[in-house]
This record gives structure tokens, C-alpha cells and sequence, in this order.
């Protein structure tokens, strides 16, 4: 038999101004197992929970009901102060007669009813409140980022510098992203390899940094603190213990293939680093394309070799281990306009490019040293057309979200332009010109004076004509067509999810949106955390960002990281989802619910009427199990319950609210 | 188009020879009952018994229930399956309750069963959209021309739609007030697997001992809830009922919802669609919410 | 479709006397980040509401089974309402969705069984829709006073 405690706080005026407080706690000592009431002035103060504490020794009660304010408000300090007494602090249940009834129904009668109702509720509940524990969750102190961008950099090298290990996991051959590839940055127009770069470098070096180059992650199972993660290695066919990264290879390869990283716009060999400045700073051998491997021919690298590091048999390799957190920081890629935006030729026209193949034109370490040319025959373009938006705010064609970045890029693009070809001319063609951002809109003004020609509209074709490219489209201001001559034209495209950010979402739990961005725990309060506990995101992984937000949200990624790994163990939550093995029939449907892959099924050997059986039972695994709850209504041998919210509780709770 | 009598022989015959060359531990068909036109089923354990087995239009019993409950020993079961048969048998591997390399599934197209005294074939078998086994191992005979479809089942859910609230609640009111609870509609159904029924359960409280409508519905109700989605319109239920029940208008309307709701689907069609309850789609819709 | 007895409520004659003093008695199972939070926010702002909702808080609305919202129906309440968070802002990333297939099938399943389908109201209210939280309220406590005392199913007694 259960001994409960009710006490009825006036909160001050807040509560029995407009209810009436011992006429609820006169009510509540009628109330099945209900052995003690009493009111109280502020049950959170000190002295309040002093009588609380009282109460509970001198009438041996067993669980309370505090009738009060809200439990997001104080369950956790009352709670505290249960765990300070005999009773266990999950003994507890509080009807919130202060939000729910004192402060919204103006009628004391009306207010002290439903008090009554909702205590009555309570005290049906709590009699059937278990003692629960919190177990501890060992924590291994080593974090993986996934994604070697300047935001998967950032967080690897806070969480570095914080003194703990990390495995920076990069799908290309050289981390930096897509920042490296960039020539200068709006809006102080900063050397993008000068500042990129130097990170690099550092995480390069770094004690504490494993960089893990041309992998990805495979398979991840496990929970906060302790991840287990398959990476695959994938072929270098490069020895790095022995490759002193010399480039003579590099420079003999006869093999010679398009350059990614220059967006075709220059070629490498088979044997390749990215770009001089890559991390690591050794090159690998393009399977596809290398000549020994594929045909057994050739294999001068390995002849001219003098380190011996060149190993034509390497294979994929499978590496596992344990993580105690992850940063997803898989960043972005442009949509595809080729396949969406025939009106603008598809990919035919060569002098009609995106912005990324225009960063490398203008990049001083780029295949043209910075000399804006046109890619069809290398002739200096005087004029040139920006169309932003081109995939964004589109939702019949490309993406309906605004990628954030390109208006302020698309500004850059024009004032350098401007600033290199003598006499040019540049036309953007813009919906509208988002620039707000420290410095941002002030850039935007310099690119108008400048002399950059904003014209608001959209592009509706283009085609060519003689050597030139006529884009036609409406000047919405003045509401007429215009058509500009230009010798290039510069697609400001879309960012996109990377594709293989659904795969990792998949992996740890983490949620897409329908664009395939990884969402976030809370879009206010919870930027960087995921649904998954231990699971954080940083960078565009998350949605369109510019570099100066990545870095912010990297950095707050890590120090989440580093903030657990500063403790040495993690409290779980006792509110989880159990299984009552003798219902459950093993039919998997909770499986498919659990967002959270906390659910599996097991064979299990046990005897039942004298004889030795074979069950499938369902299994929570406790650490990834956040008490949803979602499990249970999907379980109708109800072999499912939620701990400190069970059927049993539930229904007790409608049950007196019925009476 | 085979015969019964066709039929019968050969599932004599490959009984027979399953058990023979122990293929099969045990096989579970139909034997004669009592009287004229009764049938029952049978679990034969060696090749001579095979012998004891039946296939007439009355084999009216759906084996697939005898798999979840006879105790079947040791290795592989036999069992004949038609469509609604097979169909609750890829339920029941959905629901990890059977092993497909535990069983061996011996076909029958089925051209629908008879109620002795009328001699006229069941309600559930003219409604029947699957005659032909959807899984089996060997095949008798060959396939029939299959029933109704899909669609075409829902006529009388309609008809019960189309009427008002306090109609519909005159109506089923009538009827649950008929119920006796003897619960025999969850004990023939091949989808009800628990260990405990949660009326059964009665700490948890979700059902209370009383006899009143209330009582009732709540039964009645929650049965729709739990196996309604899962529901291989084996009709059982309703041919068990000794009230006499339209259950199968309760099911059917889960079902008909489930395919105007949810898109086509037909439970037991395969062992691996998931209930469309324990799924969901981001675009899914929305109608008063 | 014909009716083979003749059942009559036993509380329909009796009933109007009672029906006089009567007020709606609804239940609100609400999920403990978006609509509770909501609920307090409209505390908060001091908002004014009808008294006839009692809050019934849960994890996630995906805890809710359904079974609950007979088993109200049938102890005595008016009218049920099952709120959570909006689709996408579920704090558990996919409670919702799960509610969003099972309420939405569980209405119609009561609505064929006679129960008028304003009885049982499903709710988006994020934590930050007080006002849409003191709304919900007054529509469904506006609809359960025109439809009056339910006792389609209704325990004996109760």
C-alpha cells in the first residue's frame, strides 16, 4: 500500500489568488492512499522544501504530489531534493495548478475545480510511480568528424586542442573542401588558401588529428559515448609510411585525366595530389586511370620511386573503432544544373559556367593564374552576365530554400570582374539581394559603384550567337525585356546536400528534411545537437552556410564534444521503454518505430512449461533509448512499457479524471 | 481445373511421400469430421495416416492458424495452403512467428468453400480476391481465376458509411450488445499471436470484466485496432462468431482506409511490407490536424 | 442495414436533468515539448481559457495509443484531443508521423462506430503556439458543448 504526500503550493499570490489552495488540499486528503496534505507557501524555496523533507520523514510517505507550477519548471529541483531524502526522486508526479488553471481561469471556482481534477490525476498516477535508477554510461574519449571542410576542420581542431583524439574522416584525397577551392572571401576579400590552408596544415600536424583521406564511413552501431564506426580505406596504392611526398611520380605519370578539382577546366595524372597545398600532402594513384593497373603497363612511379612507397596491390581496408562523439560535417554540393535548366543550354555552351569553375578561373593558383578567360578559346571576356539563383528559391525546378551564400558571391564574382578585365562589363541578374551579414550589405554597395549593372529579374534563355551568348529575361522593375550580349555568363547555383549525407544520417539516426539536410535537434536551441544523443552537426551538412557561420557552428559542435568528454561518465535516463519478456511475442513491428535503433530482436533460449524453447524477444538497448514512447503504442501485446509513463499509469490517470 | 477428389489424391500422395522420405516431420491438412460435411484438422505424423486426409468444397478451417498452435515437433512442417492460408502464413513471417525453411507448402488452388447446409458457397470465399496460394513449394494442379478485387470488397462498408453518426452507432451498438465475449474470433485468427490478448491483461487495465456495451465496444474496438491492419480476410472470425457478427465489416474498414489512406495494399501479399501503422511517409496527409 | 434489437441508451430519458448542470469533460493528452510548452507559454501570457480541458502530459504524442483515447471516451469524457509537436519538429524526429498515420485512422474508426469525429480533435501546437493552444481549446471545448454529453459507449454509471 502506497503512502502518498500531496502538498499544494499558493506560489506566493500566483496560485491561491485565484484558487482557492486548502479547499484542493481538503479535497486531496480524500484521495485513495493519500495519508498526508499540506499547503505551502513557495514548495521551491528552501524552507519550502525543508517541510517537504519533513513531511516525508515524520508521515514515512513513499511518493509525493506537489501541486504547483509547471514540471518543465521545477521537476528537476524537486526531484533534487527527493533524491536527499528516503524517497526516490522518481516517486514524484506534479499537477501544474499554476499555468494550467491559476493563471488562465479568472473564476476561483472554476480554477479550484480543475486544481482538484488535475491533483486528483496526479495522485491516480504517482500511486503507481516505480522507483527508477540511473545507470552510468562509460564514455570513450575520442571523437570522429566526418568531413574534412574547413567546418570538419574547425571542430577537429578545437576538440584537438581540448587535449582529446580525433579521426578526421575525408572522402577525397586532400581535406579542405570546398573552401580551398575558393580564390578570396566576401566580404574583406581574405586569400581563401592563405586562411584555409594554414588550418590545414595544422590538423595535418596535429598530435591529436588521425587524418583519414580517401575513406568513408561504412557502418555505425552504438550510442552517446560509445560508437563503434567502420571506416573503409579505400586503395591509395601509396605507402604513406614510406612516401615522402617528393612529387616525382606526379610529374612522370604519362597518364593524364580532367582535374575535379580545377572543374575541368586543367588536367592531372593518375598519380595525383589535388592541388600543391593538399593534406596530406602525398598523392595517391587514381585506379581508374593508372595504366599499371588497369593494363600492366607502364608503372614508371614505381621504377623512379627512391622511397619504395609505391604499391600497385593495395586494397580496400576496414577499420573499426570506437568513438565516445561525431560531428557530421558533410557539407555540400551544387545541384546539377546541366540536367534542370535547359534554357540555359545545359552544359553546351562551354563559356557558360557556375561559380565554383569561375573561383578557379579567378584563383591566382588556378590553371590560369587568375587571368579571366573564356574556356572555349582562351580569349578575355569584356562582358559578363551573374544569374543567381539558379536552382534556389525554384522550387518547380530546383530547390525552394535560398542557398544563403550566392548573393554575396555573386557580388564578389561581379567586383572582381570588374576589377581584372579593364572596360568590362557585368550584368547580375538577381530575385532579390540578400546581404545580411556582418560588412555584407556595405560590399554589396562597392560592387554597385563599382559599376556592376543589377538588373532584377530571371533569365528566361540563353543562346548563342556568333562568339557571344544573348541572354534574354525581364527587368521586373521597369517591366520590359531585356536582352544583354555577353562573352560568358556565371551561374550562381544551388547548394545541395551531399548525397552521402543521407547514407551517414542513416547510419547514426539523424534525420533529412525532404532537401536531404541533416536536421538538427531544435532549430533555435538545439542548432548543433542531433535526435541522436552524441550525434552533432556543423557546417552545410545542416543546410546552405556561408564559411563564417560553418566555422561558428563547428566550433559550437566541439565544444558540446568537449564539454562530455570532460566528465567521465554520462547519467542515462531511466525513462526508458522495457520489455516485459513474457508478452512480448517477437514480432519486430517496434523495431521499425524506434527512431533511434535502440530496438532489436533476439533469439532467446528459456524453458517454459518444462521445456527448453526458442523466443525472438525484443531488446532496448538502454543507452540509445531516449523514452519516446512510440514503441509502446505500436506494441499490442503491450510487452512493451514506457518507465514513468507506462499504459498502467496512463490509464490510471484518465480513469480518475473520469470519476 | 482439378477436382476435389483430384485434389484430395494428391495430397494423400505428397503427404505421403514427404513424410516417407522424412522431408517433413508432421503434416497438417483436414480429416473427416462426425457427420456429413464436417471437416477438422489434422496433424498426420507418418505416411499410412496420410491416408486419413481429406479435400472436399466443407474443408472450411484455415490452416494457417494450426501452424501458429499445434505443437508440431521437431523439423519441417507440411501444410496445405490456399491463398488465404499462404496468405496468413507470410502474416506470421512477417511477424517472425514461422521459419520459411521450417515449412514445406503444398499448393491448392481453391475454388471456394461451401456451407453444408445451404450448399452454397461461403461469404468469404465469394468476397475472396487471392485463390491461388501466394507462396507454396509445389503446386496442385493448376491456378484458378481469382475473385473479386480489392476495390470490390468494400461494398458493405460503404453502405455503412453512408449512413449518420447516431445510425451507425444504433448499429453497432445492436451489435456489440450482442457480443458475449467468448473471444473466439481472436482465438481462430491466424494474425493474433500474443502471448496475452490485452484483454487479458487485467493489471494493465485496458479492459474491464464487466458484461455491458461499453465493455463490449471496448473489446470489439480495440480487436479492430490491433489485428484490423494485419487482417488476410480470412473471414474465420465471422464463420466462428456464435452471436453470428459482422466482424469482417470492422476489419474491412480498417482495410479500406488502410488502401485509400495509405495506397494499394494487400496484407499477407509478402512477408516484408511493414503495417501500414508502424510506418510513414514525410508527405503523408493531413486532414484535421 | 437493419437493427436486430433494439438498443436503447439507458441514459438518454434520465439524462436531461443531469444535462442541465453538465459541463464538458475533455482530455488532452499532450506531448511534454511542443504542447505542454505551449500550454505553459499561454499560462504565461495569462491567457484566458475555457476550464473544460484537462492536460494529461506524455513524452511524445507517438505514446499515445489510441486505446487511450477509447478508453476515455468510454470512462466518461466528452471529447479527447491529442496534440504534438508539428511534423518535422517532433523532438524524438518521427513520433509524430506515427501519430499523425494512427489518429488519423483511429478518428475514422470512431466516427464508424458512431462517435462524432468533433469529439476527437489531433493538434500541431509547437511550444512557442500559445495562441493556437488557447484556440484549440476554446474550439474544442465549443464543440463538445454543442454536441452535448456523450454517452455513445459510455461505461454504466459514469
Amino acid at each position: 500500500m502506497s503512502r502518498i504526500g500531496v502538498f499544494i503550493c499558493h506560489c506566493g499570490t500566483n496560485i491561491a489568488g485565484t484558487v482557492n489552495v486548502s479547499e484542493v488540499a481538503e479535497a486531496a486528503k480524500s484521495l485513495p492512499h493519500v495519508v498526508h496534505v499540506e499547503e505551502n507557501k513557495y514548495a521551491c524555496s528552501d524552507p519550502g522544501q525543508n517541510a517537504i523533507k519533513q513531511a516525508i520523514e515524520e508521515h514515512n510517505l513513499d511518493r509525493i504530489v506537489i501541486g504547483s507550477c509547471s514540471p518543465r519548471m521545477h521537476e528537476e529541483t524537486f526531484r533534487k531534493m527527493l533524491s536527499e531524502t528516503s524517497v526516490n526522486p522518481y516517486m514524484l508526479e506534479i499537477a501544474n495548478i499554476r499555468e494550467q488553471c491559476s493563471w488562465v481561469h479568472k473564476e476561483k471556482e472554476v480554477g479550484t475545480e480543475k486544481s482538484i481534477d488535475l491533483v486528483r490525476m496526479s495522485a491516480a498516477k504517482v500511486d503507481r510511480n516505480v522507483p527508477l535508477y540511473s545507470g552510468e554510461i562509460p564514455i570513450t574519449k575520442r571523437a570522429l568528424v566526418i568531413g574534412g571542410g574547413i567546418a570538419g576542420i574547425q571542430a577537429a581542431l578545437d576538440i584537438a586542442d581540448a587535449g582529446f583524439p580525433v579521426t578526421l574522416v575525408e572522402k577525397e584525397p586532400s581535406i579542405g573542401g570546398k573552401m580551398v577551392m575558393l580564390d578570396k572571401t566576401f566580404p574583406t576579400m581574405d586569400c581563401s588558401a592563405c586562411i584555409c590552408a594554414p588550418k590545414m596544415n595544422e590538423a595535418g600536424a596535429h598530435p591529436n588529428i588521425e587524418i583519414m583521406n580517401l575513406s568513408e564511413v561504412e557502418d555505425a552501431t552504438g550510442y552517446i559515448g560509445n560508437f563503434s564506426v567502420t571506416i573503409r580505406q579505400k586503395a591509395k596504392y601509396i605507402d604513406y609510411d614510406k612516401c615522402n611526398g617528393c612529387g616525382l611520380c606526379e610529374q612522370k605519370c604519362p597518364s593524364k585525366v580532367v582535374s575535379e578539382f580545377e572543374r575541368g577546366l586543367a588536367q592531372r595524372r593518375a598519380v595525383y595530389k589535388p592541388f600543391p597545398q593538399a593534406v596530406p600532402s602525398k598523392p595517391i594513384i587514381d585506379a581508374a586511370n593508372c595504366r599499371k593497373i588497369n593494363e600492366d603497363r607502364c608503372g614508371v612511379c614505381h621504377k623512379l620511386c627512391g622511397a619504395d612507397a609505391i604499391n600497385y596491390e593495395d586494397k580496400d581496408e576496414l577499420i573499426t573503432q570506437e568513438y565516445g562523439a561525431v560531428i557530421i560535417a558533410t557539407g555540400y554540393e551544387l545541384i546539377d544544373w546541366t540536367k534542370l535548366y535547359g534554357e540555359y543550354g545545359a552544359g553546351a555552351y562551354p563559356d557558360v559556367i557556375d561559380g565554383l569553375t569561375f573561383e578557379r578561373l579567378i584563383n591566382a593558383s588556378g590553371p590560369t593564374e587568375g587571368k579571366i578567360v573564356r574556356p572555349s578559346d582562351g580569349k578575355e571576356p569584356k562582358s559578363c552576365v551573374m544569374i543567381k539563383c539558379v536552382g534556389s528559391r525554384d522550387p518547380h525546378k530546383g530547390k525552394a530554400y535560398c542557398s544563403r551564400a550566392c548573393c554575396m558571391y555573386g557580388a564578389k564574382h561581379a567586383h572582381q570582374f570588374l576589377e581584372k578585365i579593364e572596360d568590362g562589363e557585368c550584368y547580375v541578374f538577381y530575385m532579390d539581394v540578400r546581404a545580411a551579414g556582418k560588412g555584407y550589405d556595405e560590399f554589396y554597395m562597392n560592387t554597385l559603384e563599382d559599376g556592376a549593372v543589377y538588373v532584377r529579374g530571371r533569365i528566361s534563355h540563353i543562346y548563342p550567337e556568333g562568339s557571344q551568348y544573348v541572354c534574354v529575361g525581364e527587368d521586373t522593375l521597369s517591366k520590359k525585356l531585356v536582352t544583354v550580349s555577353a562573352d560568358m555568363v556565371v551561374l550562381d547555383t544551388a547548394m545541395v546536400a551531399q548525397e552521402s549525407a543521407d547514407t551517414i544520417g542513416r547510419l547514426f539516426g539523424v534525420t533529412r528534411n525532404l532537401d536531404g539536410w541533416l536536421t538538427e535537434a531544435h532549430p533555435k536551441l538545439r542548432p548543433v545537437e542531433t535526435n541522436t544523443a552524441g550525434v552533432y552537426l556543423a557546417g552545410a551538412a545542416q543546410g546552405p552556410k556561408d564559411i563564417p557561420d560553418s566555422v561558428a557552428q563547428a566550433s559550437a559542435a566541439a565544444a558540446k564534444v568537449i564539454g562530455m568528454f570532460c566528465k567521465d561518465s554520462l547519467e542515462s535516463n531511466p525513462m526508458i521503454c522495457t520489455v516485459n519478456e513474457i508478452n512480448c511475442r517477437g514480432c519486430g513491428d517496434c523495431v521499425d518505430v524506434c527512431p533511434y535503433g535502440a530496438i532489436s530482436t533476439q533469439s532467446v533460449d528459456r524453458r517454459e512449461n518444462s521445456v527448453w524453447v526458442t523466443r525472438t524477444l525484443a531488446f532496448i538497448n538502454a543507452g540509445l533509448c531516449q523514452g519516446c514512447g512510440a514503441c509502446t503504442a505500436s506494441c499490442k501485446a503491450s510487452a512493451l512499457d514506457l518507465l514513468g509513463f507506462t499504459n498502467e499509469q496512463i490509464l490510471q490517470e484518465v480513469d480518475a479524471l473520469c470519476l | 481445373m482439378a477436382s476435389t477428389q483430384d485434389i484430395q489424391s494428391a495430397i494423400r500422395a505428397r503427404a505421403g511421400k514427404l513424410l516417407q522420405k522424412e522431408v517433413i516431420s508432421c503434416f497438417i491438412g483436414w480429416e473427416a469430421g462426425r457427420f456429413e460435411g464436417q471437416s477438422s484438422p489434422l496433424v498426420v505424423r507418418s505416411a499410412a495416416d496420410a491416408q486419413k486426409l481429406i479435400y472436399n468444397d466443407y474443408c472450411v478451417q484455415l490452416l494457417a492458424k494450426y501452424l501458429l498452435t499445434e505443437n508440431c515437433s521437431e523439423g519441417k512442417v507440411g501444410v496445405a495452403v490456399r491463398g488465404c492460408e499462404s496468405r496468413g502464413i507470410n502474416l506470421a513471417l512477417k511477424d517472425g512467428q514461422l521459419q520459411r525453411e521450417n515449412l514445406h507448402l503444398v499448393g491448392i488452388a481453391c475454388q471456394g468453400v461451401k456451407d453444408f447446409s445451404t450448399k452454397e458457397e461461403l461469404k468469404k470465399c465469394q468476397e475472396c480476391t487471392h485463390r491461388n496460394p501466394i507462396i507454396y513449394d509445389d503446386l496442385i494442379g493448376s491456378e484458378v481465376t481469382d475473385g473479386p478485387r480489392v476495390e470490390d470488397t468494400f461494398a458493405e462498408v460503404i453502405e455503412l458509411e453512408a449512413l449518420s453518426h447516431d445510425e451507425r452507432y444504433e448499429y453497432w451498438s445492436a451489435v456489440f450488445t450482442r457480443c458475449i465475449r467468448c473471444k473466439a474470433c481472436r482465438d481462430v485468427c491466424p494474425g493474433c499471436t500474443c502471448n496475452e490478448c490485452f484483454t487479458d491483461q487485467a493489471a494493465m487495465g485496458w479492459q474491464g470484466k464487466q458484461s455491458s456495451l461499453a465493455e463490449n465496444a471496448n473489446y470489439g474496438i480495440t480487436r479492430m485496432f490491433h489485428s484490423g491492419e494485419r487482417c488476410i480476410e480470412c473471414g474465420e472470425c465471422e464463420r466462428v462468431c456464435p452471436a453470428r457478427l459482422p466482424l469482417m465489416q470492422i476489419n474491412r474498414k480498417v482495410l479500406k482506409d488502410a488502401y485509400d489512406i495509405f495506397g494499394e495494399y494487400v496484407v499477407g501479399i509478402d512477408d516484408c511490407t511493414p503495417n501500414p501503422l508502424d510506418t510513414y511517409l514525410l508527405e503523408d496527409v493531413e486532414e484535421f490536424m | 442495414m437493419s437493427v436486430d434489437s433494439t438498443v436503447q441508451d439507458p441514459k438518454q430519458d434520465t439524462a436531461t436533468a443531469e444535462d442541465a448542470k453538465w459541463k464538458p469533460k475533455i482530455l488532452a493528452f499532450t506531448c511534454n515539448w511542443c504542447t505542454y510548452a505551449g500550454a505553459d507559454l499561454a499560462g504565461l501570457n495569462r491567457m484566458k481559457y475555457p476550464a473544460d480541458v484537462r492536460l494529461l502530459r506524455v513524452p511524445c504524442s507517438g505514446r499515445v495509443n489510441p486505446q487511450f483515447v477509447l478508453h476515455a471516451f468510454l470512462k466518461g469524457c466528452d471529447g479527447v484531443l491529442v496534440c504534438g509537436c508539428h511534423p518535422g519538429d517532433c523532438h524524438y524526429a518521427t513520433g509524430n508521423y506515427f501519430t499523425r498515420r494512427r489518429m488519423l485512422l483511429y478518428r475514422r474508426f470512431l466516427e464508424y462506430f458512431g462517435i462524432e469525429p468533433e469529439r476527437f480533435m489531433v493538434k500541431w501546437i509547437s511550444g512557442s503556439e500559445a495562441g493556437k493552444f488557447r484556440d484549440t481549446v476554446i474550439e474544442a471545448s465549443e464543440a463538445v458543448n454543442k454536441l452535448g454529453p456523450n454517452y455513445k459507449y459510455r461505461e454504466e454509471g459514469r
